[in-house]
C-alpha cells in the first residue's frame, strides 16, 4: 500500500516523491498519506485542511521528524527530514497542542527556561528571548504563576512561546486554535498573522478543520482527504473553482401564497441550470420570498423573467457566495470534523 | 569557567524534577516515611535471623542486608526514572528539541539518582546506629562501584525505555530481569548460597544479571574494605566494568531502535 508524496518547505526546490506507508507490526497496514505534492514558500501561511483522519497531523509530524515516511522526500529549507533531522529541527518548530510537555508545578517562566536550555540557548540569550516572548503573547504578568493555574488560552500561548524560543524561520501548527474561546482564537490568529508572519517574516504551515480560520489566515490552502491532496490553491480560487452552484435569495413584498405560485415554482424548476427552488412561506400563508439554487454560469435573467411574469414585487435580491465549507464538502463529501455523504449539487 | 551546555541541560532536568518533587509535599513526606519504615522493617528482620555471612563478604547478616537494601533503594529509582517520563507529550516535545539521547536519559534519572544517594546515607546511619551494622568501607572503591553501578543501571534503563516505547506498556525483558533479580541477584543472601540450596553451579546464572554486579561491587566495597590495587578485587571491578561497557551501548542502541521503530510506525505519540 502506498502512494507518492512530496513536501518542500522554505522555497527550496525538490523533485522526488515519497511513498508514505505506516507499517504496524502485525498490520493492518495503513496508507496515511499518498500523492502529497506541496511546496510552501517563504513568508507564506499555508493551511492543510481536512476532515478528521485525513492525515494532517501525520504530515506535520513527518515534517518535524516525529514520524518517518517509508519512501520519497520531504525537505525543510533544503534539509531532508529523514537524513538530516538535526538540521531540519534547527529550521523548524512545531507547536502541537497534544504534546505539551510542561511541568504543572513549575511557573510559565521556569518551564520556558527549562526548554530554552534543552534548545541550547545560553543564559543571557534565553532570558532576553523569554521576556520578549512573554510580552509578545501577553503572558508577562502571569509568567511567575504556576502552569497549573493557566487557562487553556494561556497554556496555548505558553506553547507558542516555547515554539518561538529558538526563533526558527518555519513554524508548524496542528489545529492551533482548537479549544480556545472565540476571542482568544481571534487574538491568537492575529498574533500569528500580524506579528510572526508580517513583522518577523516567518513561514507557517498549519493544519486545521476550522474553515473560517483557513479563509481568514492562509495565503494558500491544500485540502487533504484520506491521505491525498485533492486541491491546492488560494482560498478564493478554491471556493470559486470547486463549487458548480451558487444560490440567491429573492425577498418579496408580501403576498398570499396561492395555487398560481405552485405553477411558477414548477416553471422555475424547469429552467436549465436551476437545481432547486424553495419558497419562504409563513404559517399565516404569507409568501415572503424564494431561495433559488442555480448553476454558477446561468443567465439569471431567465429566472427573473418568470418572477416578473407572475407579477411578484421584488423587494431585494441577494446572491450567496460559495464558501470554503462548500468547497470543502465538494471535495471531501464531508463536513470538516465529521463524516457525511457527498452532496449531489457539488462536483465530485 | 564556561559550563558545557550538556551539563546545564542535565542540571535543568534535575532542577525541574526537584522543584516538582518539593511542591508535592505530601508525596515527598510519605516517600521519606516509606524509606524510614523500610529500613527499620528490614533491620528488624535481619536482627531476627542474625547469623554470620561467611560466603563472599565475611560479614554478618544485618550488615549484609542493610547494605543490600540501601543499594536496592539506589537501583529502583534509576531504572524507573526514564520510564516515568515516557509519555507521548513529553517524549515528542523533548525529541523535537534535538536533545541528545544520552542527555535525555541521564537528565531524566539524575534527580532520582541523587535523591537515592542522599537517602542511602540515612539507611546506613540507622543500620549502624540502631541495628549495629558493621561497615568496612573503602571510599575510592565505593565511588568506583557507584559509577560502574550507575553505568550498568543506565544501560538497563535505556533498554527498558527503548522497549517500552515500542510495547507501550511493561517491557518483557526488564520485567524478566527484575523478577529474576529477586531470586538470583543476591539481595537478601550471597548468590553462592544458591549452589547450596539448589545445585552446584546455579549461581553462575546470577552473574548474567545486571543487578548482581551492582549488589556485589557495592557490598564488596562497603563491607570488606577492599583495595583496588589488590588483583583479585581489581578483577571483580573489571568484570563489572566490562558488564557496564557491554550494557551501555546495547541500551543506547535499543533506545534509538525503539524511537526509530515507533517513528516509522507513526506510534510515537501513542500510549
Amino acid at each position: 500500500m502506498g502512494g507518492h508524496y512530496m513536501m518542500r518547505m522554505g522555497g527550496v526546490r525538490s523533485l522526488s516523491s515519497i511513498v508514505e506507508v505506516l507499517k504496524g507490526t502485525n498490520g493492518p497496514f495503513i496508507t496515511a498519506l499518498s500523492d502529497v505534492d506541496l511546496q510552501v514558500e517563504d513568508g507564506e501561511i499555508f493551511g492543510i485542511l481536512g476532515p478528521n483522519g485525513a492525515g494532517k497531523t501525520t504530515l506535520i509530524k513527518i515534517l518535524c521528524t516525529l514520524v518517518l515516511h517509508d519512501e520519497g522526500e520531504a525537505l525543510v529549507n533544503g534539509f531532508d527530514v529523514k537524513r538530516e533531522p538535526g538540521r531540519v529541527l534547527d529550521n523548524l518548530q512545531a507547536v502541537l497542542p497534544g504534546s505539551r510537555g510542561f511541568t504543572w508545578r513549575l511557573t510559565g517562566r521556569q518551564n520556558l527556561e527549562f526548554y530554552a536550555l534543552l534548545y541550547g540557548l545560553e543564559d543571557e540569550t534565553a532570558r532576553k528571548r523569554i521576556d520578549y516572548l512573554l510580552e509578545l503573547t501577553g503572558l508577562l504578568e502571569r509568567a511567575d504563576d504556576g502552569y497549573q493555574r493557566y487557562s487553556t488560552g494561556m497554556q496555548r500561548k505558553l506553547l507558542l512561546c516555547r515554539g518561538l524560543l529558538r526563533d526558527a524561520p518555519i513554524l508548524l501548527f496542528d489545529e492551533p486554535t482548537t479549544g480556545l474561546d472565540p476571542f482568544s482564537a481571534s487574538e491568537f490568529r492575529k498574533l500569528l498573522r500580524d506579528r510572526l508572519v508580517k513583522e518577523e517574516g516567518k513561514t507557517i504551515l498549519m493544519s486545521t478543520h476550522n474553515l473560517f480560520e483557513a479563509q481568514e489566515m492562509c495565503d494558500r490552502i491544500a485540502i487533504l482527504d484520506r491521505g491525498r491532496i485533492t486541491a491546492c490553491d488560494t482560498p478564493d480560487n478554491i471556493r470559486y473553482k470547486l463549487v458548480d452552484e451558487s444560490q440567491f435569495t429573492v425577498t418579496l413584498h408580501e403576498t398570499v401564497y396561492g395555487v398560481e405560485h405552485e405553477g411558477m415554482l414548477d416553471q422555475l424548476q424547469g429552467i436549465t441550470g436551476v437545481y432547486g427552488v424553495t419558497p419562504d412561506v409563513g404559517s399565516d400563508g404569507a409568501f415572503r420570498g424564494l431561495t433559488v439554487r442555480v448553476d454558477k454560469n446561468i443567465d439569471l435573467s431567465t429566472v427573473m423573467r418568470v418572477l416578473i411574469e407572475h407579477n411578484l414585487r421584488i423587494k431585494g435580491l441577494n446572491t450567496v457566495e460559495p464558501t470554503l465549507e462548500d468547497a470543502f464538502i465538494a471535495m471531501t463529501g464531508r463536513r470538516p470534523g465529521g463524516p457525511g455523504m457527498r452532496e449531489r449539487r457539488f462536483r465530485g | 569557567m564556561r559550563v558545557p551546555i550538556v551539563l546545564k541541560q542535565i542540571a535543568a532536568f534535575t532542577k525541574r524534577d526537584f522543584y516538582s518533587w518539593s511542591t508535592y509535599r505530601t508525596a515527598a513526606i510519605t516517600q521519606i516515611i516509606n524509606i524510614l519504615i523500610g529500613v527499620f522493617s528490614w533491620g528488624v528482620r535481619a536482627s531476627y535471623v542474625q547469623r554470620a555471612v561467611n560466603e563472599m563478604y565475611e560479614s554478618d547478616y544485618i550488615s549484609f542486608l542493610i547494605v543490600g537494601i540501601a543499594i536496592g533503594n539506589l537501583i529502583m529509582p534509576l531504572v524507573q526514572g526514564v520510564e516515568r517520563r515516557l509519555n507521548p507529550w513529553t517524549l515528542e516535545t523533548i525529541l523535537m528539541t534535538n536533545l541528545s539521547t544520552s542527555v535525555f536519559v541521564i537528565g531524566n534519572v539524575m534527580f532520582n539518582y541523587l535523591f537515592s544517594i542522599i537517602t542511602f546515607v540515612p539507611y546506613l546511619v540507622i543500620g549502624v546506629l540502631f541495628f549495629g551494622a558493621k561497615l568496612s568501607v573503602n571510599v575510592p572503591a565505593t565511588i568506583v562501584a557507584f559509577i560502574i553501578s550507575a553505568a550498568i543501571l543506565m544501560g538497563l534503563a535505556m533498554i527498558s525505555s527503548g522497549l517500552r516505547i515500542v510495547t507501550k506498556s511493561t517491557d518483557p525483558i526488564t520485567w524478566a530481569i527484575n523478577v529474576l533479580q529477586n531470586l538470583f541477584s543476591g539481595i537478601a543472601f550471597p548468590v553462592v548460597y544458591l549452589d547450596t540450596i539448589f545445585f552446584p553451579g546455579v549461581s553462575t546464572f546470577s552473574w548474567f544479571l545486571p543487578q548482581t554486579w551492582v549488589y556485589h561491587l557495592c557490598r564488596l566495597s562497603m563491607l570488606t574494605n577492599p583495595s583496588l590495587t589488590d588483583p583479585e578485587i581489581a578483577v571483580q571491578f573489571l568484570k563489572g566494568l566490562a558488564f557496564a561497557l557491554i550494557l551501555l551501548p546495547i541500551g543506547y542502541r535499543t533506545f534509538k531502535w525503539g524511537v526509530n521503530r515507533s517513528k516509522r510506525e507513526g506510534t510515537l505519540g501513542h500510549y
